[in-house]
């Protein structure tokens, strides 16, 4: 049943495309829309049914793909990204219904956005090499396309679409290798022969294999120093497409790092783990740090998917390296952290995404320091995004604080292991995830109360409205399963345990999940959220009632004090750049902001200043320091190279008689 | 060392604060602020046109001599935490504004002390075109120290009453 109904999603989404493609105008968005929501529905059922029964959904055909069988398996572990997957979808669709900007409406970005999200749902699905690199790179071009979909008016969208392909397809050329050496090394490129004949392969194919894995995995995560792509995609991708990438598209990356670590290869040596934890804690602080001091509103989202993607790398690793050492409990307890914020994450970062597009959308701009006073504006979108920044920086009631806590939780027992490699990652980990989580605080008290309180800076801001309807339900459907989670965790913790369960070698000691609580079993620990959430909410009333009862005289409404200044405007508001200030200056280092300022005098006399304009500019240090270094040299050698072929004919003969030569040499 | 540098030393050795003398106190508002403010307060000043002598006087009320500070009195840089505003000068007609702005942004209950001849009534100032009037003119008064310049004895007596120390 569920095979069947795993064909009809891809035949939904297959749907949604023709649709998008030959559909009149009238009805495109509309009809490709819902057929994209059937098929996520069908994905939903699919998934939900798989994490329930355990029984794989398996579709297998030879006849689809030429020399290559097409096989489909969905299990317990893939089944969770499918549904993840599917409710961001559901979502996202539905907000596209009221969504009108950055050319989605186009023919092409119609039926490609079916094709994107159908490509998400299967990717989790494919049982075999061939299979999953054609979905992988089906999801990779189709994304693509749909950051590119606005590249006629903006000429950062082509920049980023450059980006964007040229580490995505670094990463594909890694996975590839990786795969293809671990099929053609255990004779066969079924997942589950593999899984089966890894154990016997020598040290180095296995540890290669990993290696090109967490690079090809870590590209689509966003994992620094492979997130480049990641801060310019996201802002320039229109808002559905931004919230799918970032809440479902990067999931796939952490998928693939368990699905290649620990169940084609069931585990390896600490160092891989160590790896894949040390790649987590430099995405975590890279990334939070990056995202506390932007002052574009996605491009601020974008980082901090890299510092979520990081938090989850950490839970990663910290998992196999508990496995490692035969701490089977606290592994899984670790992996379920670690899945529980993918969960978190895609919820959260889908409705932030989401309300971001929104704010785009009513006030023209994403940049904080042109924004302000939003949350008046615009009555349901603003709070949408509160909520969502509120659980991203892991505060009570929300969903981000329980798989925080239960990150830090599995750390922390790991360190009385006596271990030496648990000994020294743990407490990083552990500061890693204070710092970050420090640091998304501050972030987000940053783009909410630049962005949506004060003043509106500009006429576009004062004019925002509440958006369409739709819209504000895509990104609310998402902020309210953000606070469902948070105080009723035990919704989805049975399911991420089960999916967790699912990869070989990991078991549980009992339930992680008592009533509505969140207990771990094993070890002392334990969280009620339910209690949290009623007692924090008693404490506001009894805050709320306690200033009621004090309050002898009515609140008196004045000015900000602007030192007794006559003329105050707008522009003297706190800014995002000022903000972030203070942590641009300590953590120079990393980030090395330019300043640049700029002063023109009156033309009358140069002692009396017309207008001073300072340019402050943060550059990604990766970028600087490795990206555009390759760069040059890669066009330098090409500038060399474009002088040996030089359309003599001669050359060309010599050149073939010279391979010739070589190619005899090496075969006698 | 030189003997006269030795006698200075000595005589800072030897140096106590001024005999200020009894505190103000008497009139209601004064009491009342007294018994509200219980030894703390804190001032923000406002400038609003003087000479710069009672400005003078006031920065001296906390050197060592008369020392203000341990009586509770502090200067404050926001109107946002102080208790009152600490006027000096006839108001002019371009601080009458930021007065009114400065008195606005203290929190209630608040007095306003206006320190010398000029605050009082405009003094030597009085009719001169840039002024507005007096700084009762602008904002209610609480409490007046006169003198042209006020002693800082004075000045400190009357904030001492306020501050009930």
């Amino acid at each position: 049943m569920t095979a069947a109904l795993l064909v009809a999603t891809a035949l939904m989404g297959l749907a949604g495309t023709a649709a998008g493609a030959i559909a009149p105008v009238r009805f495109r968005i509309a009809l490709s829309s819902a057929l994209t929501i059937a098929a996520c529905a069908l994905g939903f059922v699919v998934g939900a049914e798989v994490l329930h029964s355990g029984h794989a959904a398996v579709v297998h055909t030879t006849t689809l793909m030429p020399l290559a069988s097409f096989s489909l398996a969905l299990d317990r572990f893939g089944a969770l990204f499918v549904v993840i997957t599917a409710v961001v979808g559901i979502c996202a669709m539905i907000f596209r219904f009221g969504y009108d900007g950055q050319g989605l409406a186009s023919r092409t970005a119609s039926s490609i956005l079916p094709l994107f999200v159908t490509s998400l749902l299967l990717v989790p699905a494919a049982s075999n090499v061939t299979t999953f690199l054609f979905l992988w790179e089906l999801m990779a071009i189709t994304s693509l396309l749909l950051v590119l979909t606005d590249h006629a008016r903006r000429s950062e969208v082509q920049v980023a679409g450059q980006w964007y392909a040229v580490m995505t397809q670094l990463g594909a050329a890694a996975l590839i290798l990786g795969l293809v050496l671990l099929a053609t090394r255990s004779g066969s490129q079924s997942f589950a022969v593999i899984a089966v004949r890894s154990a016997h392969l020598p040290a180095w194919v296995r540890s290669t294999a990993f290696v090109l894995a967490v690079v090809g995995f870590g590209s689509k995560a966003g994992a620094v120093p492979l997130h480049v792509w990641l801060p310019r995609a996201h802002p320039e991708a229109p808002g559905p497409v931004s919230a799918l990438m970032s809440a479902a598209m990067v999931n796939l990356g952490v998928y693939g790092i368990v699905r290649v670590g620990m169940g084609l290869l069931s585990g390896g040596p600490a160092w891989w783990w160590l790896l894949v934890m040390g790649l987590g804690a430099l995405s975590a602080m890279f990334g939070s740090l990056h995202s506390a001091t932007s002052k574009d509103l996605k491009r601020l989202l974008a980082y901090s998917t890299t510092d979520n993607v990081g938090l989850m790398l950490l839970g990663v690793g910290a998992s196999g390296l508990f496995a490692d050492t035969g701490h089977r409990a606290l592994a899984l307890l670790a992996l379920v952290a670690a899945l529980l914020h993918v969960v978190f994450h895609a919820v959260f970062k889908g409705s932030l995404f989401l309300s971001a597009s929104s704010v785009h959308q009513a006030a023209g701009s994403t940049d904080l320091d042109q924004l302000g006073g939003l949350l008046r504006r615009m009555p349901v979108s603003g709070p949408i995004f509160l909520v969502g920044g509120l659980a991203i920086a892991a505060l009570p009631p929300f969903c981000g604080f329980v798989s925080e806590w239960l990150l830090l939780q599995s750390m922390l027992h790991g360190l009385p292991s006596g271990d030496v490699a648990i000994a020294v990652a743990m407490p990083i980990g552990v500061g890693v995830l204070a710092l970050t989580g420090g640091l998304t605080a501050f972030t987000f008290t940053k783009a909410i109360g630049i962005g949506l309180l004060g003043l509106p800076r500009t006429q576009d801001a004062e004019r925002a409205g509440e958006v369409g309807r739709p819209m504000w339900i895509g990104a609310g459907l998402l902020a309210v399963l953000c606070l469902v989670f948070g105080v009723a965790p035990f919704l989805v913790i049975p399911s991420v345990v089960d999916a967790a369960g699912a990869v070989p070698g990991l078991h549980l000691a009992g339930a992680l999940t008592r009533g509505w609580n969140v207990a771990l079993p094993g070890v002392p620990g334990m969280l009620a959220p339910g209690l949290v959430a009623i007692g924090l909410v008693g404490f506001g009333g009894l805050v709320a009632l306690g200033r009621h009862l004090v309050q002898q005289r009515p609140v008196r409404l004045t000015e900000a004090w602007g030192c007794g200044r006559e003329l105050q405007t707008v522009r003297m508001e706190y800014t995002a750049t000022s903000f972030g200030e203070p942590l641009t200056r300590v953590f120079e280092d990393v980030l090395s902001p330019a300043r640049d300022v700029d002063v023109s005098h009156l033309a009358e006399s140069r002692y009396y200043t017309e207008a001073a304009v300072i340019h402050t500019t943060i550059d990604d240090a990766f970028e600087r320091r490795v990206y555009r270094p390759a760069d040059r040299m890669l066009v330098r050698w090409g500038a060399v190279a474009r002088r040996v072929p030089n359309g003599s004919v001669h050359r060309y003969l010599a050149f073939g008689l010279v391979a010739l030569i070589v190619v005899l040499v090496v075969l006698a | 060392m030189s003997i006269m540098r030795l006698r200075a030393i000595g005589r800072r050795l030897r140096a106590r604060p001024a005999d200020i003398g009894d505190p103000d106190r008497g009139t209601p508002v004064v009491v009342a602020a007294a018994k509200r403010l219980r030894g703390s307060l804190q001032l923000r000043h406002v400038d609003a046109g003087s000479c710069n002598g009672c400005e003078i006087e006031i920065a001296s009320i906390f050197s060592p001599t008369y020392d203000a500070e341990r009586f509770g009195i502090r200067l404050e840089a926001s109107p946002r935490h102080c208790d009152g505003l600490l006027v000096t000068g006839p108001v002019t007609r371009n601080m009458a504004a930021p007065l009114r702005k400065t008195f606005d942004a203290v929190p209630q209950p608040r007095v306003v002390v206006a320190v010398g001849d000029c605050a009082r009534d405009c003094g030597v100032f009085r009719g001169a075109y840039g002024v507005e009037g007096a700084v009762s003119d602008v904002v209610p008064v609480d409490l007046e120290i006169p003198g042209c310049p006020p002693d800082p004895a004075a000045i400190v007596r009357a904030l001492r009453g306020l501050a009930g120390t």
